[in-house]
């Protein structure tokens, strides 16, 4: 089965079914959106003609999503195109009566659908296809009466997708090659004998607009269809070996040779005739720079590139196939024909599911990698030699006695009761006259506690309060001796 | 008919350093690797003596890939994890399915994931990869494992068993059939592990055993990491 996307445009194809299925969505418009057939249809027109100028690709995206171009074309709808443009095929008809769309959509419903009820569906189908532009009314009667319908050429496109099995092949590409040489050779002789833009448009550059360009464009529509066919092929092999393993393996490998083949005898008739296509083109080429005829000069750069791009798809297809082929012949030979009852497979399904005995692990070489060594560079110009960066020595202490704040008081206050004092108020005052006033309190206490210490106070129930410096007042006690 | 008369024109050849090493490393080389396995194909027989004196033996497998196996203690070896072991098989599954000849053998890190949950069983998948948690949380222990198969997968490409082709997306290589290896012979694959193992090409390991990587003449080193302690993984 094949999928191709191309725009707007999604269509799949299945050669291998009866009923090709092609869901290609789009719902262009609504409300009178112009020619949607054109702009969702045209990838698969192959490939661009050279006459027209494309438009620049984010201009062209940035229209198709304003306007929401889509298209949705279900089987039954499909069905029914394919059975209306084989109609008009068989019959040469230019286009349908009504009466005619809705017979056809009944024929086309009685082979997709036996049971009935088409004709309920005929309308809604034909509604449908209108509006997504497949079907076009041309008698422009209005309501004077019934219609006559064409099928468009985005509806013909895509029945033409389905219904060609267009496939480049030696015998076709020899052929369109070969006509594609002679009609550059008329072209040649006509640029040869061009005397006016009249002679040149006629004999040049309409034949190299038209002819040859529809020559290319058709051996790139070959080519397409050749890729197409080989993916398809690929899962044309994938599914045999499924099927049926080792059977398959001789099927496989004449698909493979015979595409192979045909790969190589393709890119040998490329490579040969790209050659004479190009002396053909740069000689009308020249004649055209020649006689200043701008038009044909660039039409046959434009036919140039296209013929590198075809010349290019052989070498290009045929290094893709080559990977792809070495490898299914390596699984053929490796696996299948070693292996033709698929027990290996089936013992490390056994073995992953934890059914197939003691687990193992593989053993690997792991030496560790090699140490590299930096080359040392010497540094430029003399530079100090490196040193450890030494933290700065502390400065040398110097041995201080301690001085016991308590035994300072003791002879402090021995001292002064020494001289007469008696009396805690006077000691305090004495002693405490050259301290800041908010130490005085703090040293009050501690005066009082040593000279309890040092002597032995009178110990008297009452004892007076007196004021002394400082605005503080102390319980006066009266000494006795220091001891 | 070799190109090479002396061990010293192998040597000289310009691929010989990068070989080597990536044969040490070991990465096995195929027949993707073009001129790599042109070079051992042509070398092969003077290789084999060279890589002898190091305790190792080339192997060449009719499957078309070299590798290195060590067989002594001269050059580092290891075992590959649970996790790599799990996803080596996996992926040696996917390279088997014929579906995968469709694509030239280029299989997506889900397919891989699809492939274990559908063989093993998702919960069995989850226990197998976190072999060390009694308890876990059902959204973390899946994201363990796609980090681990992912982990795993990145190995496995070093080693040259699959190639890298994205970060989503890898190429099966035909080394994997290494990991069919006990499966293929045509004895009972007890009789066939058992033989494998005498030859040095694998080891039995218990589950949640995880990869041990062994410096050359480790053991005779005094300050020797335990084996335990040389666990390249977790």
């Amino acid at each position: 089965m094949g999928a191709q996307k191309n725009g707007g445009v999604r269509a799949r194809r299945d050669l291998r079914s009866v009923g090709a299925l092609a869901r290609v969505r789009a719902a262009d418009l609504r409300a009178g959106a112009p020619s949607v057939g054109n702009v969702s249809y045209r990838p698969l027109r192959l490939p661009l003609s050279v006459a027209e100028t494309r438009p620049d690709p984010q201009h062209f995206l940035s229209s198709l999503a304003q306007r929401g171009v889509a298209v949705e074309l279900e089987t039954p709808d499909l069905c029914f195109l394919a059975a209306l443009y084989l109609r008009s095929e068989r019959g040469s008809l230019a286009s349908f009566p009504e009466e005619h769309l809705v017979d056809v959509f009944e024929q086309a419903n009685a082979v997709i659908e036996p049971e009935g009820g088409a004709s309920r569906r005929a309308t809604h189908a034909i509604r449908r296809l209108r509006e997504q532009r497949m079907l076009a009314r041309v008698d422009g009667a209005g309501v004077l009466r019934a219609g006559e319908y064409v099928l468009t050429r985005l509806a013909t496109g895509i029945v033409e997708f389905f219904l060609d099995d267009e496939t480049l092949t030696h015998e076709n590409l020899t052929l369109l090659t070969h006509t594609l040489l002679a009609s550059l050779s008329s072209v040649v002789s006509a640029a040869r004998c061009a005397r006016d833009p009249e002679a040149w448009r006629g004999g040049v550059v309409g034949p190299l607009r038209v002819t040859i360009a529809e020559l290319v464009s058709g051996i790139q529509r070959r080519q397409r269809g050749f890729d197409l066919r080989q993916e398809q092929l690929q899962h044309e092999i994938a599914a045999l070996l499924q099927a049926d393993w080792f059977g398959a393996v001789d099927r496989c490998q004449s698909l493979l040779d015979a595409t192979s083949l045909t790969l190589r005898e393709l890119n040998q008739v490329l490579l040969r005739d790209a050659h004479d296509l190009h002396a053909a083109l740069q000689e009308i080429q020249d004649a055209s720079v020649a006689a200043g005829v701008q038009d044909a000069e660039e039409t046959c750069r434009v036919i140039a590139d296209q013929v590198d791009r075809i010349a290019a798809w052989g070498a290009a297809r045929q290094r893709a196939w080559s990977g792809y082929y070495q490898y299914v012949l390596r699984f053929l030979r490796d696996i299948v024909r070693i292996d033709p009852s698929r027990v290996t497979t089936h013992r490390v399904r056994e073995r992953l599911a934890g059914q197939g005995g003691r687990p193992f692990a593989l053993m690997v070489a792991a030496a560790p990698a090699p140490r590299l060594l930096r080359d040392v560079e010497p540094p430029a110009g003399e530079r100090p030699p490196v040193r450890r960066r030494r933290p700065k020595p502390e400065p040398a202490l110097s041995e201080e006695p301690a001085e016991d704040p308590q035994t300072k008081l003791d002879t402090d206050v021995r001292a002064v009761m020494a001289s007469g004092v008696r009396g805690l108020g006077e000691l305090t005052t004495r002693l405490t006259s050259e301290l800041p006033e908010s130490q005085r309190f703090v040293a009050a206490g501690r005066i009082a506690y040593t000279a309890a210490r040092v002597s032995r106070p009178d110990a008297r129930a009452e004892r007076p309060w007196v004021p002394i410096e400082g605005g503080l007042e102390i319980e006066e006690w009266t000494l006795g001796e220091p001891e | 008919m070799s190109g090479f008369v002396t061990l010293e024109d192998v040597i000289e050849a310009d691929p010989f350093p990068d070989v080597d090493l990536a044969l040490r490393r070991g990465r096995h080389v195929d027949r993707d690797d073009a001129d790599w396995y042109a070079f051992l194909v042509d070398a092969q027989a003077l290789l084999e003596g060279f890589y002898r004196r190091f305790g190792c033996e080339l192997i060449h497998r009719t499957d078309g890939y070299f590798y290195l196996l060590p067989t002594a203690d001269r050059l580092g070896r290891r075992h590959l994890s649970s996790g790599e072991m799990l996803v080596g098989q996996a992926l040696t599954l996917l390279y088997l399915d014929p579906a995968s000849v469709e694509h030239s053998g280029v299989v997506t890190r889900e397919q891989v994931l699809a492939q274990l949950a559908g063989v093993m069983g998702a919960d069995a998948l989850v226990r197998a990869m976190n072999p060390k948690r009694r308890r876990y949380d059902e959204r973390v222990a899946e994201e363990a494992v796609r980090s681990k198969v992912a982990e795993a997968l990145r190995r496995l490409a070093t080693l040259g068993f699959v190639e890298a082709i994205d970060e989503t997306r890898v190429r099966l290589r035909p080394a994997l059939m290494r990991f069919a290896e006990p499966a293929r012979a045509a004895v009972a694959p007890e009789k066939a592990l058992a033989s494998l193992v005498a030859a040095g090409e694998l080891v039995l390991t218990e589950e949640g055993t995880d990869s041990e990587e062994t410096e050359p003449d480790a053991l005779e080193q005094p300050d020797a990491l335990a084996p335990e302690d040389s666990e390249e993984l977790e």
